[in-house]
């Protein structure tokens, strides 16, 4: 099976005020397969986020390249979704509006992009909740919608940049499940960046760590075989939480 | 389904409570009555007791109640009114229909912005009615006179606060509609406009306070009507009633005009309307 998406030998740098150069990520190079769950582990500062922005085309690598299936990616398009760390609906939008803006930009016709975002809505568990504005909502209710918004888009591959980071321990393990569900409702390639080894643990077929502190490099790849739904007091799933925390430096 | 998020929603149950005295005593409206009422009383003791020059609540009402009918200059009350109210709105249409614009062109682009910002500058501190002697050197002391000062006046805060509104959107939110696949011109309609538009309302409002400042200004130096002139001939003759009376009437005008901008405001922006209860 070829992969879906390939990063050869990625490096970023970014210029800051002017003549700065930060080194943010040395040498990135993965491949993540068709409808794969791949979890991108690295404590806070290891340029996770910049890699899948990356990925998502809104930055450039300064060395090395992004394929998918095969072609480079030059730029943003409909084929990812990003799912955003702070949300980012738009607020003057009903939960509606912000599930089918992916539609209407393209131009799709309002009763079937209705019907669409619908689903979306349906799936992420919003049900009722269509015509109330972001600020109305709980938040993960908010990430709900930017779940939807993205899944609406029909993409391939799903995005997802520390999606439950603002959430409390409750809600982000409810909404780890809720992931789970969603995903094995509609499978899709996921790429999903986390600083938490229990949810990379909970969601992940295979964990890629990062080395802490600037630039992010690959430290080790781990395969998940426990079936799901996993449980976080399963043995195994404990063993292997010790053994990623033994190797890498993430110090949570 | 939705009974699994019941714990992520936060319901706002208000409860009845029971008529007691401290309930109405400590109710939002009844203090407001208190608040008004005392004002005037205290400006009925002061003016009773021939402080300060003031006339009392009643005779100013009185006043402006004789003037509902009584011509002054040619106009009753409701044509003073609308004589600086023509005036503003005119002004404020020709200042909000540029400033706007120019403002969410300047933030937009950056070459406008380089061009205009400059000499933009340069004018913003300037007081509006410093332009009086300008403005009737060029057009003499009729009503375009007024109405440029009031152009000037408004044309700033609407400058600014579009401006100011597309800068502040978090860039972030541009991403998303990349993301999904939009070009940078559905970035603008679907994000900058939508997103800066309280903004726009907020220098709609301020706007519309300079406004009243310009055209009172604007009226105490040349007019025969308005209300600035209502003060002005209150002043001249002596009768605080006058002077007060117009005070009035000019502040619950533009309370009204203000008013009617929230009112609009809440109609376009209707994700604002419920914030408050939250």
């Amino acid at each position: 099976m070829t992969p879906k998406i390939v990063c050869e030998n990625i490096s970023k740098f970014f210029i800051q005020k002017g003549k700065q150069r930060v080194h943010v990520l040395e040498d990135i190079s993965l491949e993540v397969m068709n409808n794969e769950f791949l979890v991108i582990l690295g404590p806070g500062q290891s340029g996770k986020s910049t890699l899948l922005r990356i990925i998502a085309g809104l930055e450039t690598p300064t060395q090395g390249r992004v394929l998918k299936d095969g072609k480079e990616i030059t730029g943003p398009g409909q084929d990812r979704g990003l799912v955003f760390q702070s949300y980012m609906l738009f607020f003057w939008r009903t939960v509606m509006g912000n599930v089918e803006i992916g539609l209407k930009l393209r131009g799709v016709e309002k009763k079937e992009r209705r019907k669409i975002a619908q689903h979306y809505i349906n799936l992420v568990g919003l049900e009722g909740f269509e015509k109330h504005f972001p600020h109305q909502l709980s938040g993960g209710m908010k990430q709900r919608v930017g779940i939807a918004r993205a899944y609406a888009n029909n993409p391939e591959i799903m995005l997802l940049d520390e999606p439950f980071g603002q959430l409390d321990a409750q809600t982000r393990m409810f909404m780890e499940k809720e992931t789970e569900r969603i995903w094995q409702t509609e499978k899709k390639t996921v790429i999903f960046v986390t600083n938490n080894i229990d949810e990379a643990i909970y969601l992940g077929d295979r964990i890629v760590t990062l080395k802490g502190k600037l630039p992010g490099r690959m430290d080790a790849i781990y395969d998940v075989p426990l079936p799901r739904p996993r449980e976080h007091t399963d043995l195994e799933f404990v063993e292997l939480r010790q053994m990623i925390t033994d190797k890498s430096e993430l110090v949570l | 389904m939705s009974n699994t998020i019941a714990d992520e929603i936060v319901h706002h149950v208000k409860e009845r409570q029971p008529l007691t005295i401290w309930s109405v005593l400590g109710n939002e409206y009844f203090l407001y009555c208190v608040s008004f009422i005392s004002f005037l009383l205290i400006w009925h003791f002061i003016a009773a007791a021939g402080l300060l020059g003031l006339a009392t609540p009643e005779a100013t009402i009185k006043e402006m109640i004789r003037l509902m009918s009584v011509k002054l200059a040619g106009k009753n009350l409701f044509g003073h009114i609308w004589a600086s109210s023509r005036r503003i709105l005119i002004g404020f249409a020709i200042g909000a229909a540029t400033g706007l614009p120019l403002g969410l062109f300047m933030a937009l682009n950056r070459y406008v912005n380089a061009i205009v910002k400059p000499v933009f500058d340069l004018f913003k501190p300037m007081p509006p009615i410093a332009w009086i002697s300008i403005s009737i050197l060029w057009f003499g002391i009729g009503e375009p006179s007024k109405v440029f000062i009031i152009v000037i006046g408004s044309f700033v805060p609407c400058v600014l606060n579009a401006y100011a509104g597309i800068r502040i959107i978090d860039p972030e939110l541009y991403d998303v509609i990349r993301v999904l696949g939009g070009n940078r011109r559905q970035e603008i309609f679907y994000v900058s406009f939508p997103a800066a538009l309280p903004a726009l309302f907020a220098g709609i409002q301020i706007s519309m306070s300079v406004a009243w400042t310009c055209v009172l200004a604007a009226e105490l130096v040349s007019s025969r009507s308005g209300l600035g002139w209502i003060i002005i001939r209150g002043m001249k003759l002596t009768k605080p009633e006058l002077v007060l009376g117009g005070m009035a009437v000019i502040a619950i005008v533009a309370w009204i005009f203000s008013a009617a901008t929230s009112g609009i405001e809440k109609l376009l922006c209707p994700w604002k309307r419920g914030i408050k209860e939250l």
